[in-house]
């Protein structure tokens, strides 16, 4: 069977006909929606006019928090987010009115005239002023091994410092949309640009007031995802469904792309302490980190996302003593969120400044201090909370990337380079990644589909993941085409629909094929027990004397056939209309969970993860040290993918991670200004990255021959968020080649993102310490 | 005159009255016209500023009898910009009997599309690119890509894609219909047009002559090239505007004459078509242009444009002033060359008078001996704004400076020379401790803000390095 089948939307996608939510044809009694959202970080409404925004020609309903028929809350875990203001503004960006409109123009039209009256109020903007005013969101966190202060005080070096890392928007192609039409009675239909339609499907009934019975979200696709509409696509649909509920009419609300930005969470920024001890060599013997994270006004997943970054603080390495402090600081900012890698980047670009400067401080190549504390496979292989690090291949792709990547040797060139230029300094850095598969919240550890054969042979699978481009359709096409034995042309896969699927969790934390894969073949495997039970006695009504068994029975190449009996031989299509006859169903329900896993939150210990994917880059880049600018030179990636089911789907996804890594880590920069604004709200000034800011020469590998041992569906690896976190070796190759300046004498002044600015300003600090030396001396 | 517009689409051509279209005015942008349409929703809206590259359309035309394709970016274009053109959008690539066209079917082997939503415009780009350059380069097809942002893919096998289809000579089915669609275009008049709808009034006048004395009649109206500044207002800040002159169907600004001495630049010739005729002689220029926008924006943004809007981070005046140009102005009164230093008096402030039009851009070629540069620091290297940007010209007499021009964007109020430290180097050895000494001055010149594109230190550093990198690079070349 072909393994390398084309995405199942592709062509869809070349010729613009795939459809997306704003692409629905709905007839002429559509509304447009718009969010009125607030001017101020932090305030309180005094009062509000709505009498005249409400009497423009054309608007249908303009609403506000006393409108809503059910809870004035979306918070998806924590009930802290009201879907319209009532008296409390808690950052820029909050929904306090919406309105319906015949036109976009009329929506605006009537925005200017809604008159609010604004008490301001102090505004906390920066993650220092949170902690200076103690602003938590919630209580801090601990996870510890061992007795790092003691081991702090006996390790021969102890280094200290601090890592900002900045925030990241998603800037998924398509903004946050949502269509509702409203049906008999309550029902709403939903078709929404969400990675969680379970929860919103809850969030609208809860906030309408109405049974879940009563609400069928449905997803065809996203525009682009990453972690942003796994709880924020919940809003927009709220508020969609609320405009939908009072007109009785469809309703749209498509984000503007500056309203998006201005108006939906980011990933974290982080404040990072740490403090390291270690031994000649640059074996580590004790860490100590305390991650400070701004959740922004609301509690959103940064608790989530903050356990991920507690259980990725270790990243690659054995640390014996460790203790990792967590506090979630409440700003008045837009609430944070999921995004790719959720909380892993920040946990892993602390730990791996740690041994970057350790490398440094010991005048050592940083892959030598990699290799020395990497998790041990036999021993020095229990993480921080417990879990074993089992099936490391750790070692395997360091010794195969070090030399495909020809480590050494350029290494060598490196450095030669930077003792003949003085003006362009080139930097190496090889980083890995150890990134742990599975929700860590354990329930939600499952997943669901809904398997339909058809008497002419033909296949629809739905299943409860939602495709944002990942491919995960054509990984559920595919495997459904394989368990079937049949072409993949008779296999397609439905929208994804509540009505379908019920009660399913958010496509995210890479599991999305895992699980819902394992879904598919589970009801895969109850249609075939029963097509094989029938078929076995279909033939043995024929022949008594020589029965077919039906474990014996085989499905490949669009037939169904008994392998003790050759001759008994029937087309799938064939098959299907007698098993029709025959009344046989052919249809079933398939179920998931994630086994061996168990997580004890309280105490911060177990097994939290099903296994963990593992990968490494190699990047070479090259700074002009009068403009800070850099070039991407090279970067090579080796990811273990265990036996892929789409190796080029799988490179895509390591490609386009690891790209979006390199923008977080160097060009994608968040600015608000002093009252809370966002500056940065457009592509005008928030820059990810283009075709030119790939690596000059970009070489991609997966693994070969290296199935994972447990046992995934067809023995494969999640690979949606691993890639985005190799990304980390361009960041230090950046910061290899500032400290070339000072001909590595020198620790750079160093943060993330490495904008322009951030590198020429380092590249000066050097220079000014270097005359200040020469001056001394 | 005419009121209504007429344009290819789907191989018909479609005539639109203003009057009776009231779902539209001519401010009304190409990509929402095209979403309207049930049979066109292939084309995508990531941003409405010229930045994303998601509503990417072709648009073909006749150039010296033979058609020419270009890709832009639809949000940018006012309706009325596409009279007399063929708009091609993504659904029209598969051929009549449904066949993929080569740049589709090589994006779905290569994988290249994941969401599939920045997707339609790559497709418009890469088919401009096919219909360009045979068997193009990778610095052809990223020049042909930067315009695209696409957040899914790393975009790699988009660049096989365009690798492996843009090697048919250019020719695919639009190649066989051009006798038929030359046809279509050469029926659609060129005459003037006037729209005027009950809040509106837009002109796109046929020459000149017609701009000069609509723009006497009309002083206060706004005058558009390619618009990409000005669209803006209209998809961005929602503005109404009110009265437009459209200059982009005046064929007499859209020419280029090189002479002996010099090189004279009509205000409405797109950057994308200055770019191969500075490439010789005026390198610091075709540079500077070269990271310009991206090619949908270079196929509309004019030379007039920019200059027009004297924005003070306005990339192409530094490295202009460098060149010594000037600014050729026109109104009924008469013509009048302003030298580009007099030109901008202050923020976004000019001395062209209400009634006059840039009509063209004089650039002197540097005498033989003296070198030029241009630099730009911004954020991301392509497709961005710059920080700042400089315009530098060196002429040497004996290693001793006789002539320095220091011009600098986006350390002001408006593009600004570094007076004081030219000044201090007149005269001077052109020696690297002179230099170093002289970046001082930098900070006598200028006093930067902070602001989103970065802080006020970070530019008057990087002004300093950008004085002694012109040094370092001058050294190889004298
Ligand atoms: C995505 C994007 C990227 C960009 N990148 C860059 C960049 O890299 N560097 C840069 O410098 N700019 C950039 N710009 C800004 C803009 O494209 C340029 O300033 C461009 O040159 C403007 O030309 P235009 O013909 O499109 O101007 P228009 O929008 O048509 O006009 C701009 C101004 O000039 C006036 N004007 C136009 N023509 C004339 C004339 N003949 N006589 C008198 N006044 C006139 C107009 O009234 C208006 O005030 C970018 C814009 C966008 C949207
Ligand atoms: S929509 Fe982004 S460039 Fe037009
Ligand atoms: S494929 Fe999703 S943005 Fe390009």
């Amino acid at each position: 069977m072909e393994t390398q089948i084309p995405h199942d939307s592709a062509i869809g996608h070349v010729t613009g006909e795939a459809i997306y939510i704003d692409d629905i044809l709905v007839n002429e009694q559509l509304l447009i929606g718009k969010v009125v959202y607030s001017q101020y970080a932090h305030a309180r409404i005094k009062s509000f006019d709505l009498s005249e925004a409400k009497k423009v020609n054309g608007v249908h309903v303009v609403l506000c928090y006393k409108d809503i028929p059910g809870h004035n809350q979306m918070g998806p875990v924590i009930k802290d987010e009201p879907v319209l203001a009532e008296q409390d503004i808690t950052f820029i960006g909050q929904a306090m009115f919406l309105i319906a409109a015949e036109t976009e123009e009329k929506c605006r039209e009537a925005e200017k005239l809604i008159k609010v009256e604004y008490e301001p109020l102090d505004a906390i903007l920066t993650l220092d002023e949170a902690i200076e005013k103690n602003s938590l969101l919630g209580p801090p966190r601990e996870m510890k091994r061992g007795d790092v202060d003691i081991a702090l005080k006996s390790s021969k070096h102890v280094l200290r410092g601090e890592l900002r890392t900045g925030a990241q928007e998603h800037w998924y192609l398509e903004t946050q949309t949502c269509l509702c039409v409203p049906g008999e009675g309550n029902e709403i239909n939903v078709f929404s640009s969400t990675q969680h339609p379970t929860e919103t499907q809850t969030l609208i009934a809860e906030v309408l007031g109405i049974k879940r019975n009563e609400v069928v979200v449905e997803v065809r696709r996203m525009g682009g995802g990453f972690g942003g509409k796994e709880t924020q696509a919940n809003h927009v649909a709220c508020w969609t469904a609320l405009l939908c509920n009072v007109t009785k009419r469809p309703v749209k609300i498509r984000l503007f792309r500056d309203d998006d930005m201005i108006m939906t969470g980011k990933r974290h920024r982080y404040l990072t302490k740490y403090e390291a001890g270690f031994d000649d060599e640059g074996l580590i013997d004790a860490v100590k980190l305390e991650f400070n994270s701004d959740g922004g006004a609301a509690t959103d997943l940064s608790f989530a996302i903050m356990e991920r970054t507690m259980l990725h603080a270790d990243n690659s390495y054995y640390i014996p003593n460790m203790s990792v402090t967590a506090l979630v600081w409440k700003t008045n900012l837009p609430p944070n969120t999921a995004m790719r890698g959720f909380g892993g980047p920040q946990g892993m670009a602390s730990m791996e400044t740690v041994i970057d400067r350790v490398a440094r401080y010991l005048k050592k190549d940083p892959i030598e201090i990699r290799r020395k504390n990497f998790y041990g496979l036999n021993d020095r292989n229990i993480t921080h909370y417990g879990q074993t690090v089992e099936n490391n291949r750790l070692y395997i792709i360091y010794d195969q990337i070090l030399k495909s990547a020809d480590y050494e040797k350029r290494r060598k060139e490196i450095s030669d380079f930077n003792t003949q230029n003085e003006f362009f300094k080139k930097g190496l850095a090889l980083t890995p990644v150890k990134f742990g598969i599975s929700f860590t919240t354990t329930f939600l550890n499952q997943a669901g589909a809904l398997v339909n054969v058809y008497t002419d042979g033909t296949i629809l699978v739905n299943h409860g993941g939602t495709e944002m481009g990942q491919g995960l359709n054509t990984k559920m096409q595919f495997i459904a085409a394989a368990e079937f034995g049949i072409s993949i042309d008779r296999v397609k896969v439905n929208a994804t629909n509540t009505s379908k699927v019920p009660n399913t969790s958010a496509t995210a934390a890479s599991s999305g094929s895992d699980m819902n894969g394992m879904a598919v073949k589970n009801a895969i495997d109850i249609i075939k027990e029963r097509i094989s039970k029938e078929l076995a006695q279909l033939w043995n009504e024929k022949d008594v004397n020589h029965p077919s068994v039906p474990s014996s029975i085989i499905f490949k190449d669009n037939f169904i056939f008994d392998s003790d009996h050759p001759d008994r031989r029937i087309s799938f299509a064939n098959a299907m209309k007698q098993m029709n006859l025959r009344q046989v169903s052919l249809s079933s329900a398939g179920f998931y969970k994630t086994p061996t896993i168990g997580w004890d939150k309280i105490k911060g210990q177990g097994k939290p993860f099903f296994y963990y994917s593992f990968g490494m880059a190699a990047s070479e880049v090259m700074i002009d040290i009068l403009t800070g600018q850099y070039t991407l030179l090279r970067s090579d990636i080796l990811q273990d993918v265990g036996d892929s089911i789409n190796p080029e789907i799988d490179l895509g996804q390591i490609e386009g991670g690891f790209i979006q890594g390199v923008g977080w880590c160097t060009t994608e920069e968040i600015k608000w200004d002093t009252k809370g604004n966002l500056m940065t709200h457009s592509p005008d000034t928030y820059k990810i990255p283009t075709v030119q800011d790939i690596p000059k020469d970009f070489r991609v590998k997966l693994t070969e021959g290296v199935p994972n041992p447990v046992g995934t569906i067809r023995r494969s690896k999640a690979i949606g968020e691993p890639p985005f976190m190799l990304a980390i070796s361009v960041w230090l190759a950046i910061k290899d080649a500032i400290s070339a300046v000072g001909n590595h004498k020198i620790e750079p002044e160093f943060s993330l993102p490495a904008t322009n600015e951030t590198i020429l300003l380092s590249i000066e600090k050097i220079k000014t310490f270097k005359v200040l030396k020469t001056l001394k001396v | 005159m005419r009121s209504a517009i007429s344009f290819i689409l789907d191989e018909k051509i479609v005539d639109l009255d203003f009057k009776n279209f009231k779902e539209f005015s001519p401010t009304s942008t190409v990509l929402n016209y095209l979403r309207s349409l049930p049979t066109h929703k292939g084309v995508k809206e990531g941003c409405a500023e010229g930045d994303c590259g998601a509503c990417t359309v072709v648009l073909a035309e006749l150039v010296d009898n033979k058609i020419t394709y270009r890709a832009v970016d639809s949000c940018l274009i006012f309706l009325p910009m596409i009279h007399g053109k063929q708009l091609i959008t993504v659904e029209n690539l598969k051929t009549p009997e449904g066949k993929l066209h080569p740049v589709q079917q090589s994006m779905i082997e290569l994988y290249g599309s994941q969401c599939g939503f920045c997707t339609p415009g790559i497709i418009m780009s890469m088919f401009a690119l096919y219909k360009n350059n045979n068997k193009p380069t990778r610095e052809q097809i990223d020049n042909a890509l930067t315009g695209n942002l696409c957040r899914c893919t790393g975009y790699r096998p988009i660049v096989e894609a365009a690798e492996k289809s843009c090697v048919h000579n250019c020719v695919d089915h639009f190649s066989n219909n051009e006798p038929q669609i030359m046809k279509l275009l050469k029926s659609i008049s060129k005459e003037s047009i006037h729209i005027q709808t009950h809040n509106q009034r837009y002109f796109r006048p046929a020459s000149l002559g017609e701009a000069i004395s609509l723009k006497h009649q009309h002083p206060e109206t706004i005058i558009i090239g390619g618009a990409t500044d000005i669209a803006l207002r209209v998809t961005k800040s929602h503005e109404l505007l009110k009265e437009i002159i459209d200059l982009s169907g005046i064929e007499e600004l859209k020419n280029i004459v090189a002479t002996e001495s010099s090189i004279i630049i009509g205000s409405g010739v797109s950057m994308d078509d200055i770019i191969p005729k500075v490439k010789k002689d005026f390198s610091a220029l075709y540079e500077m242009l070269s990271v310009f926008g991206a090619k949908q924006i270079r196929n509309l943004a004019t030379l007039g444009g920019n200059l027009g809007s004297a924005s003070p981070i306005g990339d192409v005046i530094p490295v202009l002033m460098a060149y010594n140009a000037s600014v050729v102005l026109e109104s009924l009164n008469g013509r009048r060359e302003i030298p580009l230093n007099d030109f901008i008096v202050g923020y976004r402030k000019t001395v062209r008078k209400s009634d006059e039009l840039i009509t063209s851009i004089l650039i002197p070629k540097p005498t033989s001996g003296s070198i030029v540069k241009s630099y730009k620091v911004s954020k991301r290297k392509e497709l961005d704004i710059s920080t700042l940007s400089a315009g530098f010209r060196l002429e040497l007499d004996k290693n001793k400076v006789k002539l320095i021009t220091l011009a600098y964007g986006g350390m002001a109020e408006i593009t600004k020379r570094a007076t004081k430290t030219e000044q201090f180097l007149i005269g001077k050895d052109w020696k690297r401790n002179v230099v170093e000494e002289a970046i001082q001055y930098i900070n006598k010149d200028f006093n930067p803000i902070s602001d989103v594109r970065g802080s006020a230190e970070f530019r008057k550093i990087a002004a300093k390095n950008l004085l002694f990198k012109f040094y370092i690079e001058g050294r190889n070349v004298i």
